[in-house]
């Protein structure tokens, strides 16, 4: 195959990676433009109105609570009968046992499990709703639907990791705005979703799914006080008994019936109270009954079937006690709609993303105008939401019907068109209707037609905005997806032929043939199968969550089991030259072999030893580990250590530098440079306490370390090329020496050499900057990991030194796979938990989100990044063993083999792990842990995808630039001889 | 030199072969899967423990008595019956065994096994099992000599039934390891997830699989001689 060609097919099958991936990952997790910010008393006025700015710009932020409140209060014009909230969660009860399910009535003994709640049902004092919850059906989510009337996206969980903290507009915001006091008891999710809100708290853990009883007792405890007390507003009741029940004994648990007897007795106690306090005119309480997701049969949850999604909304003390009886039918609503109900019932604003409706039943007892008027501020809100989705659409510019006359027949119009016009139409038609009734209410000729039919077109424009809105943000492009995926498999199959091919067609060379028909033909070595069967392991591992929270040990342990194997091959060798034997052994090949297998003794305890140093994953955290160790040992240690091992960074690299040998001055200075740089890093580390120097002095000092470190860097790169000697063949004998092990005969080949050393040194230009950046970084109990990254690279070096250059795709691949295991070894895990915020703001001295996100990346993806540099090096160590083996260099060969296959090979691998994870993630879309274990592990794939990219691009530069300046430099020299 | 080695291999070939027929590796294998089972069975009727709850014990009784037999058994087929009485090759089978533990030890650790105070006597039971599976044996047979250590161990190229019986259980002990390892990382909360007692499992079942493969190796080793010699 041609050299241009296998460069194009790759650089082609990476373009359409980057596409494939772009393309599915803005399908699956949808940006949808949410509107930021919260409503305030602009959301009582309508767009049109001009006078919206004005009241907005001088009322905002200013009022004090007590005037806010009446504010809002004399604005909605609504003036509900509410004055306090208790918001009863059960969490997992699906809606079916209250209130039966297609019209028949719940199961007998689950009715006659909570008497005093069909009791209110049956007298018409509670009205009872089948609430449809969006998947996924786990707890978080659901509540901050149910709170904010937004129905999430993965990627704002994502992009808010550092905090649980619910950041967008929401009811209990709105309601502390407005002076409330809150006391929550129950699960502890709700502490973590509003930190601070609440005036009294007690939190359960849901941690410990076995227990049934404790969990709720705990809540109940407090109940009766804060029933007689009436200092607060909202009260929130967390019950998480009956999802343990469902979580141990499904559906159908003989303690199911028990735990909704406790739970009707909680509904009456309460209910019996606030019929107390009324009477005592303490002021009205709404209690409202809601789960947040139902269970399968077995006692699940987290999917999207009709058991899991059908969760309760039930309202006691909406209407009065003495209004008809059965008036309220089994209603099917969706679980967002609570969100403005409750709003509207209460008098505040409707959360800014809110796409639900509300409940029309909860408002029957107002007057007319009052209830159009709840559907008027619904709809101003959703339509709010709309144009923030559909830029630039406004209902003004369609042709205006000249309704505001009379007649119902003109203001109507048959609505139809696309998705915009039609969601448009349908508001204008509900507007022109409400000002008509409005006019004629004033002129007295209303009547009760006209009054329906403003409701009717109200509801058909909220019934239609709510569902375009929902499937916006639930429903996955299929068509997009499929072809991100499609997409993304060819360009991984193109890449894995592309790898079979060349290793294939370059094995074939003479020396090779004769060693392999030596070692008995069998070109597929147990460490190849194995390291190819370290992708499927991986590959199958992905599936299952646990696999994926623990998947450091499965780096861990396929790594070293991989160095086991090295060892083993190693010791192969040294068979056909047992004692007897030795003398006929070159006593250069013996040691050969005692370097190869020390080399990977020192790799087994490095390996093992940063396995060791943190604990990483998520279930087995507790367990002991170095970095705990050393952390309990106390600050001083771990500083001595971070010193230690920067000490020994620089006088490891220093060794490497005086391995390639430091006769000549180019290298003298070299060292010199990156020597300076190490003392000056260790130097700053001496002086500033990682996290205590946030003075400007420190942030000032590494910037300067930054720069320095960049202009080293960067200036070996662009330089070296330059002034590194050319090698004739006159000087030949001369510069022998220079190198390792270079013994050959005769025959000087030019640019090779001249090659091999310039990217010897550009490569531990780039490994040295590198790990002092680390060092400068990391935490510093992470510094001695980073030293032991430095060791492993230095002596997986030494021993493909001697491998020779049978297997240098399978060399490639281990180094990929160490880059990987030390990006674990570091402490990092699968969930976004682990990633080093603080790190992100060394040496910043303005608040910078792409600045920090690159840090952080860099910080995150230290050792992946090292071994993706550490590819120089090694390419340099293969020219050794090519100028060792070959007489005469055939270029081509030469780049397919050593050059193509450190970019092609890691691109590859990360290909292959990219695509089978994507189809993955696809497959367990409605997994119960699909938000917090499959997708945030998707995050780091695509992360490390850019990091694979970032890497290979910059090897790959190098070294076209080195070898386009020595070609430059040595036809010149011929030149001028 | 490759001529040399091909005649060397050649006499090691055939002086195996003569040393163990067909129905004496059966017998071998089956004594050596027999006492483990029945070194279990007794652990856990007799003594009522088993791998779970007292993980350190009943590995202890189990490679006392897998070891001794192993060893007893093997050091009958000692290449060099010459050279090397049937106690010597006793006595080079037992002290190897602390030795093969070692190894087995260092490599499981190496792999990731816990290290801790609290581990050590599990690991140390543990090793001198699975050197009673692997290291002993071979010990009992070859001695010192290095060549077959290599070609057994480091090559994977047994040749002969004495050593395919060494060669496959060994490795499928090894082997079994290595997979029974792999349920340890997971949140299940079964008590059998601990180190050493899957992995254990593993190594036995691996051994137990490699006897019966090994014995098909035998088998058709011994057809093929007969066809040969025919």
């Amino acid at each position: 195959m041609k050299l241009l060609i296998i460069v194009t097919v790759m650089i082609s099958a990476v373009i359409l990676q980057i596409i494939g991936l772009s393309l599915f990952v803005f399908g699956f997790f949808p940006v949808k433009p949410a509107l930021s910010g919260v409503s305030g008393p602009e959301s009582f006025y309508s767009d049109d109105g001009g006078d919206s700015d004005s009241v907005a710009n001088h009322t905002q932020t200013s009022l004090p609570p007590h005037l806010l409140k009446s504010l809002y209060q004399e604005l909605s014009g609504i003036h509900p009968s509410f004055d306090r909230l208790i918001l009863m969660v059960i969490d997992g009860l699906p809606a079916e046992f209250v209130l039966g399910k297609d019209g028949l009535p719940p199961r007998e003994d689950f009715r006659e499990a909570m008497p005093y709640t069909q009791a209110l049902l049956s007298n018409g004092m509670a009205i009872g709703y089948h609430a449809k919850a969006a998947p996924p059906t786990v707890t978080m989510p659901r509540l901050k639907a149910m709170v904010s009337g937004a129905i999430g996206g993965f990627l704002d969980v994502a992009f808010n990791f550092n905090t649980q903290a619910m950041l967008d507009d929401n009811l209990l915001g709105q309601f502390f705005r407005i002076g409330w006091k809150m006391v929550m008891l129950g699960d502890e999710t709700w502490l973590k979703l509003f930190p601070g809100l609440f005036t009294r708290h007690d939190g359960v853990s849901s941690f410990y799914v076995k227990d049934t009883v404790q969990v709720d007792q705990n809540v109940s405890r407090h109940l009766e006080s804060e029933l007689n007390r009436d200092d607060w507003n909202l009260l929130i009741l967390h019950y998480l008994g009956l999802d343990h029940v469902g979580h141990i004994g499904g559906r159908n648990s003989i303690l199911m019936t028990p735990k909704l007897k406790e739970m009707d007795e909680v509904v009456k106690m309460i209910h019996l109270s606030t019929i107390q306090t009324r009477d005592n005119d303490q002021g009205k309480t709404l209690l409202v009954v809601v789960s947040d997701h139902g269970m399968t049969e077995n006692g699940n949850h987290g999917g999207s079937s009709y058991e899991e999604t059908d969760s309760l909304a039930l309202f006691v003390g909406l209407k009065s006690d003495h209004s008809d009886y059965a008036a309220s039918p089994c209603n099917s609503i969706y679980q967002v709609d609570i969100a403005p109900t409750l709003a509207l019932l209460f008098d505040v604003p409707i959360p800014k993303n809110n796409v639900g409706v509300v409940i029309s039943e909860a408002f029957d007892l107002l007057t007319d105008d009052k209830q159009l008027r709840v559907l008027e501020l619904n709809s101003w809100q959703l339509l709010r939401l709309i144009q923030a989705q559909l830029p630039g659409l406004s209902c003004r510019n369609l042709p205006s019907h000249n309704g505001f006359t009379d007649g119902l027949a003109s203001t109507i119009v048959e609505c139809s068109g696309s998705m915009e016009k039609m969601l448009c139409c349908l508001y204008m038609n509900a507007v022109n209707l409400h000002s008509s009734w409005k006019s004629k209410s004033l002129s007295r000729s209303k009547s009760r037609d006209d009054y329906s039919c403003t409701v009717a077109a109200y509801h058909q424009f909220l019934k239609t905005a709510s569902e375009w809105l929902s499937r916006r943000v639930t429903d996955k492009p299929v068509g997009l997806l499929a072809f991100g995926i499609v997409t993304m498999a060819v360009s991984s199959l193109t890449l894995l032929g592309l790898m079979i091919c060349m290793s294939t067609e370059d094995q074939p060379g003479e020396n090779q043939r004769l060693c392999n028909s030596i070692t008995g033909m069998h070109r597929w070595s147990v460490n190849e199968i194995f390291l190819l069967g370290v992708m499927l392991i991986l590959v199958m591992s992905m599936a299952s969550s646990s696999m994926v929270e623990e998947e450091q040990y499965i780096w861990h342990f396929v790594l070293s089991t991989s160095y086991v194997l090295f060892l083993r091959k190693a010791v192969q060798p040294l068979a056909s030259g047992s004692a007897k034997s030795l003398f006929k052994l070159m006593k250069g090949q013996t040691e050969r072999h005692d370097i190869r297998i020390s080399s990977i003794i020192l790799l087994l305890i490095s390996g093992r030893i940063l396995r060791g140093w943190h604990q990483g994953g998520v279930n087995w955290t507790y367990l002991p580990d170095i970095s705990k160790w050393l952390e309990q040992a106390g600050v001083n240690h771990v500083r001595s250590i971070q010193l230690a091992s920067g000490l020994l960074v620089i006088s490891l690299s220093m060794c490497a530098l005086y391995l390639f040998g430091s006769r000549r001055k180019i290298t003298r200075l070299f060292g010199l440079c990156f020597l300076i740089c190490g003392l000056l890093v260790l130097w700053h580390l001496y002086h500033n306490n990682a996290f205590v120097s946030t003075s400007y002095d420190a942030a000032i000092q590494t910037q300067i370390i930054y720069a320095i470190l960049g202009i080293a860097t960067i200036g070996t790169f662009v330089a070296l090329p330059w002034f590194i000697p050319l090698w004739f063949p006159g000087t030949c004998s001369e510069l022998n020496v220079k190198s390792t092990s270079v013994t050959f005969d005769g025959q000087c080949i030019f640019s090779l050499v001249e090659f091999r050393d310039s990217s010897y040194l550009i490569g531990l230009a780039y490994i040295i900057c590198w790990c002092l950046l680390q060092l400068l970084l990391q935490q510093p109990i992470n510094s001695m990991p980073i030293l032991l990254l430095l060791v492993q690279i230095f002596s997986s070096m030494l021993y493909f030194s001697c491998s020779g250059l049978q297997h240098i795709e399978v060399e490639v691949a281990l180094l990929y796979y160490m880059g990987m295991t030390g990006h674990f070894a570091l402490g990092n895990s699968n969930t976004l938990a682990t990633i080093d915020v603080a790190g992100a703001f060394i040496g910043l001295s303005s608040h910078s989100m792409f600045l920090s996100g690159i840090l952080m990346f860099i910080i995150t993806y230290a050792s992946p990044m090292l071994f993706l540099l550490s590819m120089l090096m090694y390419i340099s160590v293969k020219c050794t063993s090519y100028l060792a083996n070959h007489q005469d260099v055939d270029l081509g060969h030469l780049a397919k083999m050593i050059l193509g296959f450190p970019c092609l090979v890691p691109v590859g691998l990360n290909s292959i792990l990219l695509t089978s994870y994507t189809i993955v993630l696809v497959l367990m879309r409605n997994h119960l842990f699909v938000w917090s274990v499959f997708s945030p592990k998707y995050l780091y794939v695509c992360a490390a995808t850019v990091c694979v990219y970032a890497g290979v691009f910059i090897v790959a530069a190098t070294e076209i630039y080195t070898c386009w300046v020595l070609a430059l430099r040595r036809t010149k020299q011929i030149s001028i001889r | 030199m490759a001529d040399q080695s091909k005649k060397e291999e050649e006499e090691e070939k055939e002086n195996p072969s003569k040393s163990i027929s067909v129905p004496q590796a059966f017998l071998v294998h089956l004594i050596s899967g027999l006492v483990l089972a029945i070194s279990l069975w007794v652990a856990h009727n007799l003594y009522s423990i088993n791998l779970v709850s007292h993980s350190s014990i009943t590995l202890r009784l189990i490679w006392i008595v897998e070891s001794a037999t192993v060893i007893l058994i093997y050091s009958r087929f000692r290449i060099d019956p010459q050279q090397c009485s049937y106690l010597k090759a006793v006595v080079r089978g037992i002290l190897a065994l602390p030795v093969g533990a070692l190894v087995n030890a260092l490599g499981a650790i190496a792999l990731g096994a816990p290290v801790g105070i609290q581990y050590l006597p599990k690991t140390i039971n543990w090793s001198l099992l699975m050197s009673s599976f692997t290291v002993a044996p071979a010990a009992s047979v070859f001695g010192l000599s290095w060549t077959y250590w290599q070609r057994i161990f480091a090559q994977t190229k047994p040749n002969g039934p004495l050593e395919y019986m060494i060669c496959i259980p060994a490795h499928g002990a090894v082997i079994g390891g290595w997979f029974g390892a792999w349920p340890m990382p997971l949140d299940w909360e079964r008590p059998w997830q601990e180190w050493p007692v899957c992995v254990t499992y593993g190594a036995m079942t691996g051994y137990l699989v490699g006897m019966i493969v090994s014995s098909g190796f035998v088998l058709a080793n011994g057809r093929r001689q007969r066809l040969k010699e025919d």
